[in-house]
């Protein structure tokens, strides 16, 4: 036998060792999996989808079932979700809610929760449950497992990450910030408008402020109601922890950020890191991909990650903003099956590191503490897995929207200058309060703060 | 002239000659004679169908609550809870004379650069074509591409107009953070995207002018400023009517370039009340009330319209 001989017979022994491996693995796959009709899912054009479209892909390829994507931006999610339910058959066979939408859903009695679907079906103990919001107790009206059945799982989990550029720390001498006084201390350094902001976050008005407005809620000890999980529904948020928030807010935004702080957005935010304009800011887990991607960033590779600070005086605190699959009740028998098994795959290991890689952020607690902590790629991980042991649910009740448009307004006017944090905390707890009111709620507010 | 007396005689008498008796009455005599009223039918319950029955769904709806449960919708009669929403509503107050102060201004400089566009084509000898070509681009952009546009040149940071102030050595202006001059730079988008809209309709009238009257105001000795006042403006008042109606009709439910912009914001200061209408159907999900506040958009509309075209009339009329 000739060389040449030789090594054209190993490498078509190669090749048809591979392509045996690969259909046995194909074939394994699709015999637990099982052959199912096409289902369609209605997701959203966030910056985590890359991973999610990739991982997709793996299952249609190793199942051989088929699964259509209805790629939505954010801002028409909802009413796609609504018309979906409320027609007589769902066109989607999985809705992908964000955490304040899913109230409506499970109370509206609109999903099959998924153990209806297959008694069988449990979520793996790896899997975040995100302070257990896909399981609704419809007596008490909360989301629990004690009592609640599983409507949903995420099949993404943001918390906010605090970003800050690790080189010009280094150079500064400046130690990975653990409070808001670290923070200020850095802008200190290397605020240095319009060439360099301090810090960025979210001031927009609306969803944006009130969800950055968390982790300094929720790490200076305020809350907005009372214990809504036992029915008390007294507005809280006009307390002195409350106004402390705001305050601390109010003074990073003005001492590290950008003139514009009260209309920027999370695009505006991710935009400002991205082109190194801005030193540090608080953005949630699934932007991470943005800044290590050469064609979108100035600053690959110089961006480090810790959970948000938290105020000197007070803890670590944020505000889980989480997606949720559930499937319709309208949904064919045979399509929800369908649902089932998706959704057995994409949460397994395998599947989650398929994910991960492809650029998602993967929902099992083991994936991201195996080989990961020694790549730098992955080096948000570790911020992100702490920030799990404090972050928590917010506005987990059907008045979660409007709730979020009073504070939403109130914290924005406050940032722009229009109303002092004692006055707009005091209007924003009335204005909550006459929402509760009037869905009959158990509800009061404390004695409005003194506005001198 | 002849035929035609000839023809309505015998259309008069028609009727008498052919008189049936009292039982042909009853049947297909009034069938055939109100037939014309039949066949008024179809496109009468299409238009019930089309315009009536949503009117009539969103007055159910504004009297109700619309909860849904077991998943299905539950409608509550409840006409003065809404009523309450609405006059308890803070930010529908903003919202109301922000709108005011948008449509007043912008439907006003439209009108203005408008009619100032067309007296200004119409005088030209060639090229006119080319001019109205270049004119109606900005309304044939959709209003995503426009918001998104206008945003990145707004942008504080990295848009067109700071960057081409701070190269003057003026510093930048925070076009949409902040709450004095936010509102301006959405009037602006809105004037850059619908002057040539009332550009159209004017130019079309301009064309349209009578040149012996025009000539013989020249004749008389009229100057340019008084022939524009006493014989321009008012040969142009019924397009100058449409123009304001069509504009004003618009302007009081732009939408889409404000929520790309600022989504009504920082502030109040730019919520108009269709965002405002949005943020109460879509995103706080209250039905009964966003209908209630639709009725109360659609009358405060009606009423502007009214009030405005009778100030114009007395306008003119002076």
């Amino acid at each position: 036998m000739t060389p040449w001989r030789i090594t054209a017979t190993a490498l078509a022994s190669a090749t048809l060792a591979t392509l045996t491996a690969g259909t046995a693995l194909a074939q394994q796959g699709a015999a637990a999996i099982g052959k199912h009709p096409p289902i369609s899912i209605l997701i959203n054009s966030s910056p985590w989808y890359a991973g999610f479209e990739k991982v997709v892909g793996l299952y249609e390829q190793q199942t051989g079932n088929k699964i259509k994507l209805d790629v939505t931006p954010f801002g028409g999610m909802l009413e796609k979700a609504r018309n979906a339910v409320r027609g007589s058959e769902s066109p989607y066979d999985i809705l992908n809610l964000d955490t304040q939408w899913t109230i409506e859903f499970y109370e509206g009695g609109f999903l099959t929760p998924l153990t209806d679907i297959d008694p069988g079906f449990k979520l793996p103990q790896e899997v975040f449950t995100y302070d257990q919001s896909g399981y609704w107790n419809q007596e008490k009206r909360w989301r629990t497992a004690e009592g609640g059945k599983l409507m949903a799982y995420s099949p993404n989990g943001n918390v906010h990450l605090f970003l800050y550029r690790g080189d010009l720390f280094k150079e500064a001498g400046l130690k990975a910030p653990e409070t808001w006084d670290d923070v200020l201390a850095a802008c200190g350094k290397l605020h240095s408008p319009p060439r360099a902001y301090g810090a960025v976050f979210r001031g927009e008005k609306g969803n944006s402020i009130r969800y950055d407005w968390m982790p300094f809620m929720l790490g200076s000890g305020a809350a907005i109601t009372r214990n809504p999980a036992a029915g008390d529904y007294t507005v809280t948020i006009n307390s002195p922890e409350g106004k402390k928030a705001v305050d601390l807010m109010i003074d990073v935004a003005k001492k590290c950020g950008p003139p514009n702080i009260a209309a920027l957005g999370q695009s505006d935010a991710i935009q400002l890191l991205a082109t190194g304009r801005a030193v540090q800011g608080m953005l949630v887990a699934a932007a991470w991909p943005n800044f290590e991607d050469p064609t979108k960033s100035a600053v690959v590779g110089k961006l480090e990650a810790v959970p948000v600070p938290r105020p000197a005086s007070g803890q670590h605190g944020d505000a889980i903003g989480n997606w949720h699959f559930v499937v319709p009740k309208s949904v064919p028998d045979d399509r929800k099956k369908a649902v089932i098994a998706f959704s057995n795959w994409f949460l397994t290991q395998a599947a989650q590191k398929a994910y991960l890689e492809g650029g998602g952020i993967p929902v099992r607690s083991d994936v991201l503490t195996a080989d990961l902590a020694s790549n730098p790629k992955y080096r948000w991980v570790k911020a992100y897995l702490d920030s799990q042991k404090f972050a928590k649910q917010e506005l987990g009740y059907g008045e979660g929207p409007q709730v979020e448009q009073v504070l939403g307004l109130r914290l924005n006017q406050v940032l722009i200058g229009e109303m002092s944090s004692a006055a707009a905390l005091n209007a924003a707890a009335k204005e909550i309060e006459e929402i509760f009111k009037k869905s009959g709620r158990k509800t009061g507010t404390l004695p409005p703060l003194p506005e001198s | 002239m002849q035929p035609k007396v000839a023809l309505g005689a015998a259309e008069i008498a028609a009727p008498a000659l052919s008189r049936p008796g009292p039982a042909a009455r009853s049947g297909a005599y009034w069938l055939n004679r109100s037939f014309r009223w039949w066949s008024f039918l179809p496109a009468a319950l299409l238009m019930a169908v089309l315009t009536l029955y949503p009117m009539v769904n969103l007055v159910w709806m504004s009297v109700s609550t619309i909860e849904f449960a077991q998943g299905r919708d539950i409608w509550s009669f409840t006409p003065g809870r809404n009523l309450d929403l609405l006059l308890s509503d803070r930010v529908l107050r903003h919202a109301f004379l922000n709108t005011l102060v948008f449509v007043v201004v912008s439907v006003a400089a439209e009108m203005v650069l408008g009619l100032g566009l067309a007296l200004l084509v119409g005088r030209l000898t060639r090229g006119k074509g080319l001019v109205r070509t270049v004119m109606i681009l900005p309304i044939l952009v959709p209003p995503v591409a426009i918001g998104s546009m206008w945003k990145l040149m707004f942008n504080y940071d990295f848009g067109v107009f700071n960057q081409a102030l701070m190269g003057l050595g003026i510093e930048p202006v925070n076009w949409l953070g902040s709450t004095s001059v936010a509102l301006i730079s959405v009037i602006l988008v809105d004037i850059w995207h619908w002057t040539p809209f009332v550009f159209l309709i004017l130019f079309a009238a301009v064309e349209a002018l009578p040149v012996d009257v025009l000539e013989a105001g020249r004749v008389d000795g009229a100057t340019g400023r008084q022939a524009l006042r006493h014989i321009i403006l008012p040969l142009l008042r019924p397009a100058l009517m449409v123009a304001i109606t069509f504009r004003s009709i618009l302007a009081f439910k732009a939408f889409d370039e404000v929520y790309l912009l600022t989504s009504g914001g920082p502030g109040t200061s730019t919520e108009l009340i269709s965002l405002h209408l949005y943020k109460v159907f879509f995103e706080q999900n209250q039905l009964g009330y966003g209908a209630m506040l639709s009725l109360a958009v659609i009358a405060a509309i009606v009423a502007f319209l009214l009030v405005s075209r009778q100030a114009l009339a007395r306008s003119t009329a002076a």
